[in-house]
């Protein structure tokens, strides 16, 4: 959809001067291949997201000061469903689009502080302060959850549940998008709602890249 | 018991304050008792609008009932005597509050939401009653969000006489009354079509319109943050809005507030922007339709 706002196919220099001014061009669509990206985590390493190919990924917009993630956080919702899908043998990036300077913003030593104060268990956290990963995705809250199937196509984007309310009280009764997305492809079938409207907080993007 | 007349009463909420408000300093019986007496909507009884007044810092911003790509829009939960009840919030038109490629709709500075309560004749005979209110909200910039909780409780007489009201709230009740959208005028013709990628609005107002902005009542209908591409045309315009990613299932009808800039009103004679509550079913488009139009540049 994205892509039709092209009048008509241009020229290969076209293309590349539109991908650089707007990023947003490229945005992840279920059904399409994830865009690939390469980062620095929290723990140092870097990730390939190509690396994966042949298990599931899951990726995870976060910022630590958003009521919507807080929810997420302090009800330990979030910590649960990394471990269990971690322990299926799921990948979980955590990602941190926000700019220095904005709320959700953290370096690498900040964010492994913060998981293990909170016991959080994702594959790695990956620190993304010029919003490059975010704008690739477009992703536009935190939470806004993508998972990614064993082929590299993306199987599910949107909001991790159906409660978007920054309410703990909200967590136990939630429709969980991601574990359904995940179940329902593990056993063969198709994902039953695999696109929603992502709620949350605003990415805290960096002024200068857009 | 004391209280001669209700006073807004106030809290701080983050990087800005609220208030509760009383269109009137208090209820008068006799509008209870007498239908179709002021604003009452319902046989036998009146309406006694209150009004959540948020003032804002420079930079923050609360959230519309459709909060566009982020946000939530202020909750209330109220505790009333018997005989009230609480009518849903009346929205004033929204601003877009853009941050690079995601778009809210919400405000900024002072708003004022109006919720009307209802009371019937068992509250003539009290001598006041206790109006409480719990909101919740969330206080955005576009560097931080920021849960907010407030309490805030008013207790209105109930009275003989008819209530005066003061002149700063009659000015805040009519400010945010001018900026609620409207029934657009019976003459005038919507009609939405769709195709794979778009929805196209045109409308017959009888004049041509050169500038227009929409807002989804519902969320995920259309992607927020792309241009909202207009074409005048000699009775109205014609606008194309990009359907949202997130839209997998069809839409039956467009449903939103329409604001119209340079409307020429009949009998008004300013040009200002109006907006209008618009619902209009949505067709597929003919194979033909777009060259039928005269126009070439939307596609």
């Amino acid at each position: 959809m994205k892509r039709a706002t092209l009048h008509s196919a241009p020229g290969p220099i076209l293309v590349a001067m539109l991908l650089c001014a707007l990023p947003v061009l490229a945005a992840a669509r279920v059904g399409e291949a994830a865009p690939e990206f390469t980062s620095v985590a929290s723990n140092g390493k870097t990730v390939h997201l190509s690396d994966y190919r042949g298990k599931y990924v899951v990726l995870e917009w976060h910022n630590n000061g958003c009521p919507f993630v807080r929810k997420q956080y302090n009800s330990g919702n979030m910590q649960r469903l990394q471990k269990h899908w971690t322990g299926q043998g799921v990948i979980w990036f955590t990602i941190l689009s926000s700019a220095p300077g904005k709320q959700g913003y953290a370096t690498a030593s900040e964010e492994n502080d913060f998981l293990a104060k909170e016991q959080a268990a994702p594959t790695a956290a990956l620190l993304d302060p010029d919003g490059v990963i975010g704008h690739l995705y477009d992703a536009k809250t935190s939470p806004h959850m993508f998972v990614i199937n064993p082929q590299g196509v993306v199987i599910y984007d949107g909001a991790i549940d159906d409660k978007p309310t920054t309410d703990v009280n909200d967590v136990p009764g939630a429709k969980n998008y991601v574990s359904l997305a995940l179940e329902q492809a593990m056993t063969g079938k198709p994902v039953e709602t695999a696109a929603t409207r992502p709620y949350g907080c605003s990415v805290k993007y960096s002024d200068a890249t857009h | 018991m004391c209280a001669a007349a209700a006073r807004a009463e106030s809290a701080p909420i983050p990087h800005g304050t609220l208030e509760l408000v009383p269109e009137n300093p208090w209820i008068a019986a006799q509008s209870i008792l007498t239908p179709g007496v002021a604003t009452g909507r319902m046989a036998g009884g009146h309406t006694f609008n209150v009004g959540l007044r948020f003032q804002l810092e420079k930079g923050w911003h609360i959230y519309w009932i459709n909060p566009g790509d982020s946000g939530e829009p202020a909750r209330v939960e109220w505790k009333l005597p018997a005989g009230l009840t609480a009518g849903p919030i009346e929205w004033p038109t929204p601003r877009r509050l853009a941050s690079g490629s995601i778009v809210d709709y919400g405000y900024e500075g002072a708003v004022l939401l109006i919720v009307p309560l209802h009371a019937d004749a068992s509250l003539a005979s009290q001598s006041a009653a206790r109006l409480g209110a719990e909101i919740r909200l969330l206080v955005c910039s576009h560097e931080m969000c920021i849960p907010a909780k407030a309490a805030l409780s008013l207790t209105v007489p109930v009275k003989a006489q008819a209530p005066v009201p003061d002149a700063t709230t009659v000015a805040w009740f009519a400010a945010a009354r001018k900026s609620m959208p409207r029934p657009p005028s019976q003459n005038w013709r919507f009609n939405a079509t769709e195709d794979e990628d778009f929805f196209v609005l045109t409308a017959e107002l009888g004049h041509p319109i050169t500038q227009t902005v929409f807002f989804p009542l519902v969320e995920s209908q259309i992607e927020n943050a792309a241009p909202q591409t207009l074409v005048p045309r000699a009775s109205g315009f014609r606008l194309t809005l990009r359907k949202s990613n997130q839209l997998l299932a069809s839409v039956a009808r467009l449903k939103g507030v329409l604001v119209v800039s340079g409307d020429r009103t009949p009998g008004d004679g300013t040009n200002q922007d109006r907006a209008y509550v618009i619902d209009v079913p949505v067709r597929k488009a003919g194979a033909t339709k777009h060259l039928e139009d005269g126009d070439r540049s939307v596609k």
